[in-house]
C-alpha cells in the first residue's frame, strides 16, 4: 500500500542514505540507475563513473525489531571504462545506464551492467571460508618439498573474513550503433534483449560473440528518421514477448514466434493526442522515458514527461489509467526546454504487488500513486529529513496563486535536483531513491 | 505577434542546442536531437506562418515570384539574381530571405563553414529543397551578419562538419551509412581541410552564376512543391518591416525545412547522379552544397 497517510496509518519512514553529504556533487558520482534483485536482498547502484555499488540488506536483528535490515556495502567494483572508438573518433562513455539482475541459480549472484555501447555479466561471489592443511604447499602458499613430505593430512575449512569478488564472465560488445538505453532479462533465464535507438538484439546469455537483431526501425535514409526506440523490455512471463517505445508516445508489443525480424508489432498501443494542448514541445513531453511491466504481466506502465500511464495489455487504444505527475510544469515547458530539463529521462516502477507505481520528479520529490484508492502522495529525499525513522512528510506544491503555509511554489524548484531513478523492493515495503549522487532508502511503518 | 517573437527565440535555442551537441562527451545523441529538431520544425512553422501573416504582395514580388518560379522551376534550386535586388527592401519575398541566409552562412569569415558544408554535403544522401519552397541557394545578397546568423552559421557548421568523412561513396545506400562513421567526427579531418581551397572558389563561381541567372547544370529537383507553395503564401504577404536577424533566421529555418524528414523536402530522385558526381569531386561538391544547403539533413545523415 502506497502509504498516504490518514486512517491506514501506514506512512513511510526514512531508512538510510548512500553517498557524500558534501554540496560539491562529482560528476562520476551521479547515480545513473538502481535496482533490486530478485530477492530484495540486493540493491544495485550504477554511477556516471562507470562504477557499480551492490548493498547487501542485512539479517533481521532480534536486538532491534524496529529497524528491518539495513542495507550495506556488499560490493564495489568498476564496470565500464571510458572508451575511444578511434574509428568514429567517438568517445564512449562509462556512464552505466542500467543494471538488470540474474535470476539466482547458485551462491553467486549475476548482474548485467551495460553503458553506452558494451554489456557486462558480472559474476559476484563471497568467500568466507578458506582452506587450511594443504599437503603441497605451506600456509603462505610455497610449495613444499616433496621429500619433506611424512604425512597426509585431509585440509580444513575454517572461516575467513568475508570476501567478495565481482568478475566479468561475458563481455557482450560491437552489436550497437547506436546508444543503449535498455536491456532486459528474459523470464526463460537464457535470453536477454538490449535496445538502442534505433535497434532491439536479443542475445544468448552464454553466446557473445554474436546476437540476433529482433526490432529494426532504421529508415534507409536516416533523414526520414520520425523516431526513435527509447526503452524495451521483456514479458516477466511469456518469454516470447516484448515491448519497445519509442519517442512518439508509442508503445509496441512483438511476438519473437511471429518473425525474426518483429518489425511488425502484435499490438501498438497510442492515446490519441489531446489537440488543446498541443504545443511546440508536444512532441517532446510525449515521448516515453521507460516502460516496465507489472509483476503479473497484464499491465505496463510507461512514463512521459508529466505523466504516468497504466496501460491493460488487451487494449491498445488507451491506457486505462494515467496519472499526473507534475502538470503545474505544463506551462514552463518553454523553460524547461531551455536548461533541458525537458529531457530529462524519468523511470518508473510497480511495487510487488501491483498495487501502486512509484515515479520521481524535481525538487528531490518523488510520487506514489496507489492504483487502487487512486490517492497520490510527493515526498521528498532530503538531508533533512534523515532522521532515523522518521516519518515523511508529505509535500505539495503550490499551482495556484496562493500559496499555503508547507506548500512549495513552482517557481522555487529545484530542478537541478531531478529523482530520475527510483527501484521498489519486489516483496516489500522498502524503496530505493536516488537523488543526484545519494541514495535514500525508505521504509515503511506500521503502527 | 507574439508567438512569432515566441516561435524565433525557439528556433535560436534549438540551433544552439543542436550546436552543442556536438561537443558533448559521449557522441551525439540521436534521440535528444531528434526531439530538438521536431521543436525546431514547430516553431518554423509557426514563425512562417506568423511571419507570412504580415507581408504584403507588391507588384514587384509578384513578378519577382513569377520569376523564382521560372528559374525554380528550370534549375531546382537556384534562385535568379534578379530577386536579390529585392532583398533589400522592407518587403522581403520568402525567396528573397531565403537566399539570405545560405549566403551568409557561406559568407561566414571562417571557410571552414564553407568547406563543412561542401563536405557535408557530398554526404548528404538527399538533397532536397525545403519545402517551404525557397532555394537554398546563397545569392549575393546583403546581409548584416546578425549575430544570431553568425551563430547559426557555426551552428551549420557544427552540424556539417559532423558528416566529415572518407570519401563519400557513390551508392547512395552507403552513403546513408557512412556517416555514421564520421557521426561524431567532431574533429576536423582531413578532408575537411582540403575542402576550403576550393568551396570559397566554387562559391565564388555560383554567385556569379547566380548573379547572371544562369542555368546550371544541376539536375532539375522537384519543384512542384517549391513554385505551388509560393504563391499561396505571396497571397498572405502583407507590408512587414523586418528585422535583418529575424530574417535571417527565419530563412534559415526556412532551409533546414520543416522536420526532420521534411528537412529535405522530399525524396529528390534524380539525386543519385550527383551524389555520384559528388563523390568524384571536391568542386562539384560544393556546387551541390551551395544548391542545396542543408545542412540539417547532413547532420541526419550523419546518424
Amino acid at each position: 500500500f502506497v502509504g498516504v497517510g490518514g486512517g491506514n496509518d501506514f506512512q513511510w519512514c526514512f531508512s538510510q542514505v548512500k553517498g557524500a553529504i558534501d554540496e560539491d556533487v562529482a560528476e562520476a558520482d551521479i547515480i545513473s540507475t538502481v535496482e533490486f534483485n530478485y530477492s530484495g536482498e540486493l540493491l544495485a547502484t550504477g554511477d556516471k563513473g562507470g562504477r557499480v555499488v551492490i548493498f547487501q540488506r542485512e539479517q533481521e536483528s532480534k536486538n532491534r525489531p524496529h529497524s528491518r535490515g539495513e542495507y550495506n556495502v556488499y560490493s564495489t567494483f568498476q564496470s565500464h571504462e571510458p572508451e575511444f572508438d578511434y574509428l568514429k573518433s567517438l568517445e564512449i562513455e562509462e556512464k552505466i545506464n542500467k543494471i538488470r539482475w540474474l535470476p539466482q541459480q547458485n551462491a553467486a549472484h549475476s548482474l548485467l551492467s551495460t553503458n553506452d555501447k558494451t554489456i557486462k555479466l558480472w559474476k559476484i561471489s563471497q568467500r568466507d571460508k578458506r582452506a587450511e592443511g594443504y599437503n603441497l604447499k605451506d600456509e603462505d602458499g610455497r610449495l613444499r618439498d616433496p621429500f619433506r613430505i611424512t604425512s597426509l593430512r585431509v585440509p580444513v575449512l575454517l572461516p575467513m573474513d568475508r570476501m567478495v569478488e565481482a568478475s566479468p564472465r561475458r563481455i557482450f560488445a560491437n552489436a550497437h550503433t547506436y546508444h543503449i538505453n535498455s536491456i532486459s532479462v528474459n523470464s526463460d533465464h537464457e535470453t536477454y534483449l538490449s535496445a538502442d535507438d534505433l535497434r532491439v538484439n536479443l542475445w544468448h546469455l552464454e553466446i557473445t560473440d554474436r546476437s540476433f537483431n529482433i526490432v529494426d526501425i532504421k529508415p534507409a535514409n536516416m533523414e526520414e528518421l520520425t523516431e526513435v526506440i527509447t526503452a524495451a523490455e521483456c514479458h516477466p512471463h511469456q518469454c516470447n514477448v516484448f515491448v519497445y517505445s519509442s519517442s512518439k508516445g508509442t508503445i509496441r508489443l512483438c511476438d519473437m514466434r511471429a518473425a525474426a525480424l518483429c518489425d511488425r508489432q502484435s499490438k501498438f498501443f497510442e492515446e490519441p493526442e489531446d489537440p488543446s494542448s498541443r504545443s511546440f514541445f508536444s512532441e517532446i513531453i510525449s515521448s516515453i522515458s521507460d516502460v516496465k511491466f507489472s509483476h503479473s504481466g497484464r499491465y505496463m506502465m510507461t512514463r512521459d514527461y508529466l505523466s504516468v500511464k497504466v496501460w491493460d495489455l488487451n487494449m491498445e487504444n488507451r491506457p486505462v489509467e494515467t496519472y499526473q505527475v507534475h502538470e503545474y510544469l505544463r506551462s514552463k515547458l518553454c523553460s524547461l526546454y531551455e536548461n533541458d530539463c525537458i529531457f530529462d529521462k524519468f523511470e518508473c516502477c510497480w511495487n510487488g504487488a501491483d498495487s501502486a507505481i512509484m515515479t520521481g520528479s524535481y525538487n528531490n520529490f518523488f510520487r506514489m500513486f496507489d492504483r487502487n484508492t487512486r490517492r497520490d502522495v510527493t515526498l521528498e529525499a532530503s538531508r533533512e529529513n534523515s532522521k532515523p525513522r522518521a516519518i515523511l512528510k508529505a509535500r505539495k506544491v503550490s499551482t495556484g496563486g496562493k500559496r499555503k503555509k508547507d506548500e512549495i511554489s513552482v517557481d522555487s524548484l529545484d530542478f537541478n535536483k531531478k529523482i530520475l531513478h527510483t527501484a521498489w523492493h519486489p516483496k516489500e515495503n522498502v524503496i530505493a531513491v536516488a537523488a543526484t549522487n545519494n541514495l535514500y532508502i525508505f521504509q515503511d511503518k506500521i503502527n | 505577434m507574439e508567438f512569432k517573437v515566441e516561435a524565433h527565440r525557439i528556433m535560436s535555442i534549438s540551433l544552439g542546442k543542436i550546436y552543442n551537441s556536438r561537443v558533448q562527451r559521449g557522441g551525439i545523441k540521436l534521440h535528444k536531437n531528434l526531439l530538438v529538431s521536431l521543436v525546431l520544425r514547430s516553431a518554423r512553422q509557426v514563425y512562417l506562418s506568423d511571419y507570412y501573416g504580415g507581408i504584403c504582395l507588391s507588384a514587384q514580388q509578384a513578378r519577382e515570384w513569377c520569376e523564382g518560379e521560372y528559374m525554380a522551376s528550370k534549375q531546382g534550386k537556384l534562385v535568379p539574381g534578379s530577386t536579390e535586388s529585392l532583398s533589400e527592401s522592407d518587403e522581403q519575398s520568402e525567396v528573397a530571405v531565403d537566399k539570405q541566409e545560405p549566403r551568409d552562412v557561406v559568407e561566414s569569415p571562417a571557410g571552414l563553414h564553407v568547406e563543412t558544408q561542401a563536405s557535408g554535403e557530398q554526404d548528404s544522401a538527399e538533397n532536397g529543397v525545403s519545402d517551404s519552397g525557397c532555394s537554398d541557394i546563397k545569392t549575393p545578397e546583403e546581409s548584416p551578419e546578425a549575430t544570431q546568423t553568425c551563430e547559426v552559421a557555426s551552428v551549420v557548421t557544427a552540424i556539417s562538419s559532423n558528416c566529415i568523412s572518407a570519401p563519400s561513396p557513390s551508392d547512395p545506400k552507403e552513403e546513408t551509412e557512412t556517416p555514421t562513421d564520421c557521426q561524431t567526427d567532431n574533429s576536423e579531418s582531413a578532408e575537411k581541410h582540403s575542402y576550403e581551397p576550393k568551396a570559397p572558389q566554387a562559391y565564388t563561381n555560383r554567385k556569379r552564376t547566380a548573379d547572371d541567372s544562369e542555368l546550371t547544370d544541376s539536375p532539375t529537383k522537384r519543384t512542384k512543391l517549391t513554385s505551388t507553395s509560393l504563391p499561396s503564401t505571396n497571397d498572405e504577404n502583407k507590408g512587414e518591416t523586418e528585422e535583418m536577424d529575424t530574417s535571417n533566421v527565419s530563412s534559415l529555418i526556412t532551409i533546414f525545412g520543416s522536420s526532420f524528414s521534411g528537412l529535405l523536402s522530399n525524396k529528390e530522385g534524380e539525386q543519385p547522379d550527383s551524389e555520384a558526381e559528388d563523390s568524384d569531386s571536391g568542386q562539384i561538391c560544393c556546387d551541390q552544397m551551395l544548391k542545396n544547403l542543408n545542412p540539417w539533413s547532413t547532420a541526419i545523415v550523419a546518424f
